[in-house]
């Protein structure tokens, strides 16, 4: 097996207005996925991912802006020449094809011999763990073997671009985690530069070499997974990520520190001067024993204590300010209790407008 | 324990109601007409039981001209209206759902004799059809115009047909190609399968069902409806339904039993129509629950 | 309109002439005075076809009256009779349902003709040939299976949770029936009633067999007319004919979007 040809993606300021009038449903996207990588378009229902994913395989077209793989412009090409190969939510397989015919049915559409298309889709179904399984009718596998079936379809084409528009999400907890696994191998495998939709963040993040984070029909964000906790660019991206610690205060410059209701506080990042939103992991938050060295600590009182198996999520409240903090389960603190809090400075981040 | 019996015969009792008036009216007139058939008749003083009426029935040289033209009318008005149909569902796939939904609900709502005087001034000899073409100076005489009504190629009662059936196939292909086809069909984009492929090898596979149902249900009908045919067909041959109903109205009451045998004849080909339809439907339908 | 063309404009425009075509010349004869052969519209328009309908020529306001009841009739008690049905095909499974179902649609799929004829003598016997409550019970031979399949596909459709979840708040059966079931299945009997009356207005065939002329409704009329020669008569009866399968389109598109339903208009077959 030759590797495909991987393919440099790019959108440039790409917008779609469905009528006149309406909202558009993706506003000036730009976007670059180098070739082989898996990029997950990321965001809640409604936010144009499928839409952006869509137009870059031809099945709608943009009111504005460009779609380029390394360098040549997609737009004047009907999808069935794009060679980007999709897959869809439900698997769609044709279903009065064998699984062996489904899979093959790419190559078969580019004039492949009969018997080359059947063993390259055999040699495919064995990349999905699906052997032994072509003879069968789609109706008889289960939505998990369909979807491997489907994603085979896509692969033996070799395509120069990977779309996959939440294949996983019409499938059980634990199906979903294999074939998220199965995904990842063979897109590394083959090397496919691939574009993945999804509305699950942890999908996104395990998944991932770059999240891009889409709402409103708008990038956000875009960036490695890790960076979406760590340095998190506005109030927004924290929130989509599951944050909830927010402290306002105001900076008085670059190296200064910071000024918050609940104290003065030092940042391992330049602040520029004026109004900003400070955020922390509850992972970072230190109490009690722990905030030994002084630096950046309040007292505040616990009011809220969750035990969650793996760890013990803490509210605290000093003032007008609510924290969360997530510690180990053996740390015992009692709801009513006075404790120290100390935000280290390098796990605190400035939020952007 | 009144709700208890009342559970018990529940169904048995929701469906009486129902089973009776269609078992006394549908399965009994098509028993009455069975055994009529066989020349048990005691009214007319009729009680040996025979298949003389069928005898001499299928013998006749007017019967098999009957056959003849009821397959011709019914198998080409099906032929042309599913054709025409998935070709209109095609051109109006794309339109906005009410507007064709509309188009097509109009000759499906509008009974089969408002078609019939509709397609008959559009076609007679003095109707729009010869008016346009005696404008266009290709006649001069109503009488030059082709005689399209009460003609040998029952093309009057064909044009009525395709007109009322044509738009029940195409909304049923409609539904297919707005459905799980359209969306294989994106699939099949993706995969590199350009527009007559995609047509060919995915579209059509996946609405062929539903289209061969939609038109056994056409030839059925088409295969035992009276009136179009009453009203615009020829005095000879007639359509079986028609030519039933003539020797029903015989004042010879020993013709009777033939009416009945053909009658039988009649319900025998289309119940037959009607079983493929079903079994086909079931498979469509049980395709579709599993996946 | 400076927009995009809609692709596929020339088709719907193709497809929707071809289907007003056979109208057309019905809408136009029915208000013509003069139409002389060569001309492609009439010279001079009036309403004396209108006129002599109005004015009880051939009978036709007593045939619309007829026609009208036995509808009238006809769809109460298909209703009454599918609604039941439909609930219990819908709503249940049971042993030889399959067969039931099938026994249901056969009238539908055979020609009512047969067993019409059969049930003849059987009404002259009872007194019920040649007269209007016969025509009505053989008018429902095709109507009952229509609705009651109409009816189960609602019932099928919907499932019966919310019963179950009134019967757990305390609701008797026929409390759950009253307050939960009927009022859901308004909108399904609505179409069921439409399709049952327009079933048997445009019912020609059995009215001919077991009214035996005595029962004059609508189609009777125009078919004699049809066979007459004067085609503007023909025009304003057929018009008057075709206009509850009209007025039934428009209600139900508007129904359909006073619920803001995108599907298509509810189909099963074709009233004949």
């Amino acid at each position: 097996m030759s590797p495909p040809a991987s393919a440099r993606l790019e959108l440039r300021d790409v917008s779609l207005r469905y009528g006149r009038g309406a909202e558009p449903a993706l506003k000036g996207l730009s976007l670059t996925v180098e070739p082989g990588e898996l990029v997950a378009l990321l965001g809640p229902s409604g936010c144009g991912k499928t839409t952006a994913l869509k137009i870059v395989a031809g099945l709608l077209a943009p009111t504005s802006g460009e779609v380029l793989v390394d360098g040549r412009s997609l737009l004047g090409v009907p999808p069935e020449k794009r060679g980007a190969a999709m897959v869809f939510q439900k698997p769609l397989l044709f279903p009065h094809m064998s699984v062996e015919a489904n899979v093959g049915f790419g190559l078969r559409m580019r004039g492949a011999s009969q018997a080359e298309s059947s063993a390259r889709a055999r040699e495919a179904l064995g990349r999905v763990r699906m052997e032994g399984h072509g003879d069968r009718r789609p109706d008889e596998l289960s939505g998990g073997q369909q979807q491997r079936v489907s994603l085979a379809r896509a692969l033996v084409t070799e395509p120069s671009l990977l779309l996959l528009d939440e294949p996983l999400s019409a499938l059980d907890a634990n199906l979903r985690s294999a074939l998220r696994d199965l995904v990842r191998e063979v897109q590394e495998e083959g090397g496919y530069t691939t574009v993945f939709v999804t509305h699950d963040q942890e999908e996104a993040v395990v998944l991932a070499d770059r999240i891009a984070l889409v709402t409103g029909g708008a990038l956000r964000m875009y960036d490695r997974p890790q960076a979406f906790y760590d340095r998190p660019r506005t109030r927004e991206v924290a929130e989509f990520f599951g944050a909830t610690n927010f402290i306002e205060g105001r900076s008085a410059g670059p190296d200064g520190p910071v000024e918050t209701a609940l104290g003065t506080f030092g940042l391992a990042t330049p602040v520029p001067a004026g109004k900003v939103t400070l955020t922390i992991r509850p992972e970072a938050v230190r109490l009690g024993t722990q905030s030994e060295d002084g630096g950046n600590s309040f007292v505040a009182r616990v009011s809220e204590a969750t035990y969650l198996g793996t760890q013990i999520s803490y509210r605290l409240q000093a003032g007008d300010t609510s924290l969360r903090a997530a510690l180990p389960p053996h740390t015992r603190l009692a709801v009513g209790e006075r404790t120290t809090v100390r935000l280290p400075a390098e796990s605190l981040w400035p939020l952007g407008p | 324990m009144v709700g208890g019996v009342f559970s018990r015969f529940k169904i048995p009792l929701l469906l009486a109601p129902a089973l009776l008036v269609l078992g006394g009216l549908f399965a009994g007139g098509l028993y009455a007409a069975l055994v009529q058939s066989l020349g048990y008749f005691p009214a007319i003083g009729m009680t040996e039981v025979s298949l003389d009426a069928y005898r001499e029935v299928l013998g006749s040289r007017r019967f098999l001209d009957s056959l003849l033209l009821t397959f011709y009318v019914a198998g080409v008005s099906t032929v042309l209206a599913t054709v025409l149909a998935v070709l209109a569902a095609l051109a109006l796939r794309r339109s906005p759902s009410r507007i064709s939904s509309v188009i097509f609900q109009v000759p499906i709502t509008v009974p089969h004799l408002v078609a019939a005087v509709g397609i008959a001034l559009v076609v007679s000899q003095t109707g729009l059809g010869a008016r346009l073409a005696a404008s266009l100076g290709l006649i001069g005489e109503p009488a030059e115009f082709p005689a399209l009504l009460y003609d040998r190629y029952s093309v009057g009662i064909i044009l009525t047909y395709v007109w009322k059936e044509m738009p029940f196939v195409a909304l049923v292909v409609l539904a297919g190609l707005r459905g799980v086809a359209g969306e294989l069909e994106e699939v099949a984009r993706t995969l590199g399968a350009s527009a007559w492929q995609r047509f060919w090898y995915v579209v059509f596979p996946v609405i062929s069902p539903g289209i061969v149902a939609a038109s056994l249900i056409v030839f059925a009908f088409t295969f035992g409806a009276f009136e179009v045919p009453f009203l615009l067909g020829r005095s000879y041959p007639t359509i079986l339904p028609v030519m039933a109903y003539d020797e029903y109205r015989s004042v010879e009451l020993t013709d009777r039993p033939a009416a009945m045998a053909i009658n039988v004849l009649i319900t025998l080909v289309t119940a037959l129509t009607a079983a493929l339809y079903l079994r086909l439907s079931r498979r469509i339908g049980g395709r579709r629950g599993s996946s | 309109m400076g927009r995009r063309k809609r692709p596929g404009g020339l088709g719907l425009a193709l497809v929707a002439s071809l289907v007003a075509l056979p109208l057309l010349p019905l809408l136009l004869w029915a208000f013509t005075g003069v139409w002389r052969f060569p001309d492609l519209l009439p010279s001079e328009l009036s309403l004396r076809g209108w006129e002599y309908v109005a004015g009880g020529g051939g009978r036709a306001p007593e045939a619309i009256l007829n026609s009208l009841l036995i509808g009238v009739a006809a769809t109460a008690a298909s209703v009454a009779v599918g609604l039941p049905a439909g609930m219990a095909l819908g709503g249940y499974e049971f042993r030889l349902k399959g067969l039931v179902i099938f026994f249901v649609l056969l009238p539908i799929l055979v020609p009512p003709l047969a067993s019409t004829m059969g049930i003849h003598l059987t009404f002259i016997r009872l007194g019920l040939a040649d007269t209007a409550f016969g025509v009505f019970l053989v008018h429902l031979i095709p109507t009952v299976p229509y609705t009651a399949i109409i009816l189960t596909s609602v019932f099928a459709e919907r499932g019966g949770e919310m019963e179950e979840a009134a019967r757990t708040l305390g609701a008797s059966p026929w409390q759950t029936f009253r307050h939960v079931t009927l009022p859901r299945a308004v909108p399904g009997i609505a179409v069921a009633s439409l399709f049952a009356f327009l079933l048997s207005w445009s019912q020609y065939a059995l009215t001919l067999l077991i009214g035996g002329g005595s029962v004059i409704t609508l189609p009777m009329l125009l078919f004699s007319a049809a066979s007459g020669s004067d085609p503007v008569i023909t025009a304003v009866l057929t018009v008057v004919f075709a206009l509850p399968a009209l007025l039934a389109l428009v209600v139900a598109l508007r129904f359909l979007r006073g619920h803001g339903d995108e599907r298509d208009l509810p189909f099963l077959g074709r009233p004949s």
